[in-house]
């Protein structure tokens, strides 16, 4: 009965909760069920800190500011508007939109291109602090420190409050369950991971945070309103930075990106509190202090994965392969046309007066020694902000000052020097993300087949990596790491690819079959790429033209036996005879 | 002329505050959270010396030994674990806060305590009465600015840390002991923190939670100077200024976000800070 979708679709830890909310007020007493209460609309606070720090990496002091305000919506409208229909609407559309909206403004703050690593943990920490000022500050509106109690709120018994938060509970869990398994929802994971990879894929990173930012401040918005309206008390203490940690200390303690274990972690850790924080008040504190540290020296990953160990792994699941349908390529003139580029440092100049066009169909060697300026004109192509002057356009569009992510949408696709992927997903995952612009994935399920071009189906054949579509990327050799970036890189049908010494860390064997696709992409798929690469008898053998560049400036162009003869290239590589 | 002493003694306190935390971030650019609650801790120290009568002005030594120890317990059985995970590293140390703090709170008592200052009324300076103890931090705030200066660029200490800044790789392997630069340092660190605490406390009076009401400031001032103290002084300064400034002509409770407020905006406009100044 209980087989593997089902499992995967309904977990048992949500079976776990289920159970609870079902049965809760039959077998709890008073005081329990009214513990678990206000545990539940915590707890959706903590899936919101999980998701956001878990997940995706940012770690946030100030999910509490958001809660705080869903509560005083609800207070402040309850106790000077009265409790009417009418004011039930206006304060729950209140409690939604204002933290929403306060998300985003904090979101577009903290997240910016070039930001910090600090820096939005810094934000994080000043929202609450100014939110609970202002609440403090408000005199008789607010009901600064005393906060506001006595309104008028809804009039449920116990048992209806219960399975009315338990269940507001278990669909937010089971709405994040949904998403984070999805093949859309690990584009979170992906930005966790490797941020710029995410915008050398056409995505946003900037902006796909901005957005789950604001969904989830709604979210908790909506908690808060319901704690509030529950309890019948708002204080200052909801809106501010130590409940912040809180929320943070108990998705650390239970499991940090596993959903599941910050569900139930939180509810055991606010029953435990509520019963022994009357006995053993100061230690009770000290022991759940004690516990985090330890926890996140020696357990980043939490307790209760300890218990449901399927909890928080890659997905074990290998899509079926397909070929995809391949886009029409470039018909236009010079697929990349570069015009007096340069770049410098101050007064060092690392590129100067770089005019170089590609077309479809050709594939462009790039040499020279160590320091040439290789990698710095391939950063010159793909990031607008990267040259100091000159113009580049890609398919015919201007790059102008535009961001990676803009480039890879003009036709881009660039390979970097070492192998950037990401490191917890799994190859099929990291595919599925570089496919994100051409084929949007679903947010609701992970499908079972995989549409790739059949170039990266040649590749990911020779490369071996079609039997590891399951494995996790960090698993994989140095060689296969390599290879998955440029699957992924190929992944988004690019018309211009670059391809920075895409061969090291293979085998000899495989670098064949790599120059024989690369000789495909240019000829049968009509790609323009570029490629940088050491190995002057590789790029002789599969190159159509190759460019020299030695000290920042393009020294030579030509047929590969051109240039592999002639004099100066063997001057740069091997020295100048000693007269 | 109070305006003018109001400027310069809060930016006194608030580098004596914050510069223990500087001396950690600026060498292993990890975050102490701790410190608001090894400023408590200094200040329990005060409250101490106070209690056992011995003269105010001996305790100093006393206060720094107590935070040097802390901290270099501290540095091996916490920091040490986590120099790769920065962010945890933030969350364990405020982990290792709760924990003095409940520590305090079990010995001490949750009650506000009152220390006497050991230097009581005021002085005039060029005619307007001020506070003694206040006005005294000035001097004290750039003793503790040139010492710490010094340390950095005067001695072998300082040379190795510099190196240890820049490129711990290279500072290793060239013979420099990295990982006891930055025990001594993170050290260091501790130990000016509960100096701070012991020096602010006959200003405010002593509870479990007085540290944590500045780690916020101090973090933001940290994060604005970036890495070198003389960036933190001026830093101090400015900050402190505008805050005296919001307070008195808008409205305290706002001048008490100030700092935080106009550091965000600051980090926003210029990611650097003041690091370069």
């Amino acid at each position: 009965m209980y087989n593997r979708t089902l499992k995967k679709a309904l977990p048992i830890p949500a079976l776990i909760c289920l159970a609870l909310i079902v049965l809760g007020p039959y077998v709890c007493s008073m005081y329990l069920v009214n513990l678990l209460i206000k545990a539940f609309f915590f707890t959706v606070a903590a899936i919101a800190v999980d998701i956001l720090w878990g997940y995706t990496g940012y770690l946030t002091f100030g999910q509490s500011a958001f809660f705080g305000i869903g509560a005083y919506c609800a207070g402040l409208v309850f106790t000077h508007l009265g409790f009417t229909d009418g004011n039930i609407a206006l304060a729950l559309a209140l409690a939604l939109v204002l933290p929403a909206a306060l998300s985003f403004f904090v979101g577009w703050l903290s997240f910016y291109r070039g930001a910090s690593e600090f820096f939005p943990c810094v934000i994080s920490l000043v929202v609450p602090i100014v939110v609970m000022q202002l609440v403090l500050s408000g005199g008789e509106f607010t009901g600064s420190s005393s906060g506001l109690t006595g309104f008028d709120t809804f009039e449920f018994d116990m048992d209806g409050w219960f399975w009315l938060s338990g269940g507001f509970m278990l669909a937010v869990a089971m709405a994040a369950h949904f998403f984070l398994q999805s093949d859309g929802g690990k584009v979170l994971v992906a930005i966790r991971d490797n941020e710029q990879r995410c915008a050398y894929l056409g995505l946003n990173p900037e902006r796909i945070k901005i957005l789950l930012m604001t969904v989830l401040g709604a979210v908790t918005g909506l908690a808060g309103f319901g704690y509030a309206s529950f309890s019948g008390v708002v204080a200052p203490e909801l809106t501010g930075f130590q409940f912040g940690t809180e929320l943070i200390m108990w998705v650390a303690l239970s499991g940090r990106a596993t959903l599941w274990g910050p569900v139930l972690g939180t509810l055991l850790i606010n029953v435990a509190t509520g019963y022994l924080s009357s006995s053993i008040p100061f230690v009770w504190q000290l022991i759940l202090g004690l516990s985090f540290i330890l926890v996140i020296i020696l357990l980043p990953k939490g307790l209760i994965p300890l218990i449901f160990r399927q909890l928080g792994k890659a997905s074990p699941m290998a899509p079926e392969l397909q070929a995809a349908q391949i886009s029409a390529p470039y018909s236009g003139a010079h697929a990349l046309d570069m015009q007096k580029v340069a770049k410098s440092y101050g007064s060092l100049s690392v590129l100067s007066d770089i005019t170089l066009t590609g077309d479809q169909g050709e594939l462009i060697g790039i040499i020279g020694p160590n320091g040439a300026g290789k990698t710095t004109l391939m950063r010159c192509m793909s990031d607008g902000t990267a040259r100091t002057s000159g113009l580049v356009s890609l398919c015919g569009h201007d790059i102008g000052k535009a961001a990676p992510q803009k480039c890879v949408g003009f036709g881009l696709g660039r390979k970097f020097q070492n192998a950037n992927i990401f490191q917890t997903l799994t190859v099929a995952q990291c595919l599925r993300m570089a496919r994100f612009i051409v084929e949007k994935p679903s947010f609701l399920q992970e499908s079972s087949v995989l549409k790739l071009p059949q170039y990266v189906l040649d590749v990911l054949k020779v490369t071996g990596l079609d039997g590891k579509l399951s494995a996790v990327a960090s698993d994989l050799s140095h060689g296969e790491q390599q290879a998955l970036e440029l699957t992924m890189v190929l992944a988004l049908e690019p018309k211009v690819v670059l391809l920075d010494e895409p061969t090291a860390g293979l085998t000899l064997p495989e670098r064949r079959g790599i120059g024989k696709i690369f000789s495909d992409l240019a000829h049968k798929y009509s790609l323009c790429c570029l490629l940088v690469e050491h190995d002057l008898d590789f790029v002789k053998e599969v190159a159509t033209r190759i460019v020299v560049l030695h000290h920042g400036t393009i020294v030579m162009q030509g047929t590969p036996e051109e240039v592999v003869n002639s004099e100066l290239v063997q001057t740069i590589y091997a020295g100048a005879r000693q007269e | 002329m109070a305006l003018l002493l109001d400027f310069f003694t809060t930016a006194a306190l608030l580098f004596i505050v914050s510069s223990g935390l500087m001396m950690i971030y600026g060498v292993m650019k990890i975050v102490n959270f701790a410190h608001g609650a090894i400023i408590s801790v200094g200040g329990y120290a005060a409250f101490m010396v106070a209690r056992l009568g011995i003269p105010g002005w001996y305790g100093w030594a006393l206060a720094f030994a107590v935070g040097f120890a802390i901290g270099a317990l501290v540095e091996r059985l916490i920091v040490l674990p986590l120099y790769n995970r920065p962010l945890d590293a933030i969350l364990a140390t405020w982990g290792l806060g709760i924990v003095l703090i409940q520590i305090i709170t079990m010995i001490f008592g949750r009650s506000t305590q009152l220390v006497e200052s050991p230097m009581d009324g005021t002085f005039a300076i060029f005619g307007t009465a001020y506070s003694s103890y206040r006005l005294i931090m000035i001097p004290v705030a750039l003793v503790l600015c040139a010492a710490v200066i010094g340390l950095l660029n005067g001695t072998r200490f300082g040379i190795k840390t510099k190196a240890v800044i820049m490129n711990e790789a290279l500072a290793e392997s060239i013979g420099i002991n990295a990982s006891r630069i930055r025990f001594i340092a993170f050290s260091l660190g501790a130990g000016l923190g509960t100096l701070a605490g012991y020096l602010i406390t006959p200003l405010s009076s002593v509870d479990p939670y007085m540290g944590v009401a500045w780690l916020i400031n101090a973090f933001m001032l940290v994060m604005v100077a970036g890495s070198s103290f003389v960036g933190l002084f001026v830093t101090c300064l400015v900050f402190g200024t505008l805050q005296v400034l919001v307070s008195i002509y808008v409205n305290p409770v706002i001048g008490g976000m100030a700092i935080a407020v106009l550091a965000a905006i600051t980090l926003r406009i210029r990611p650097q800070g003041f690091s370069h100044v």
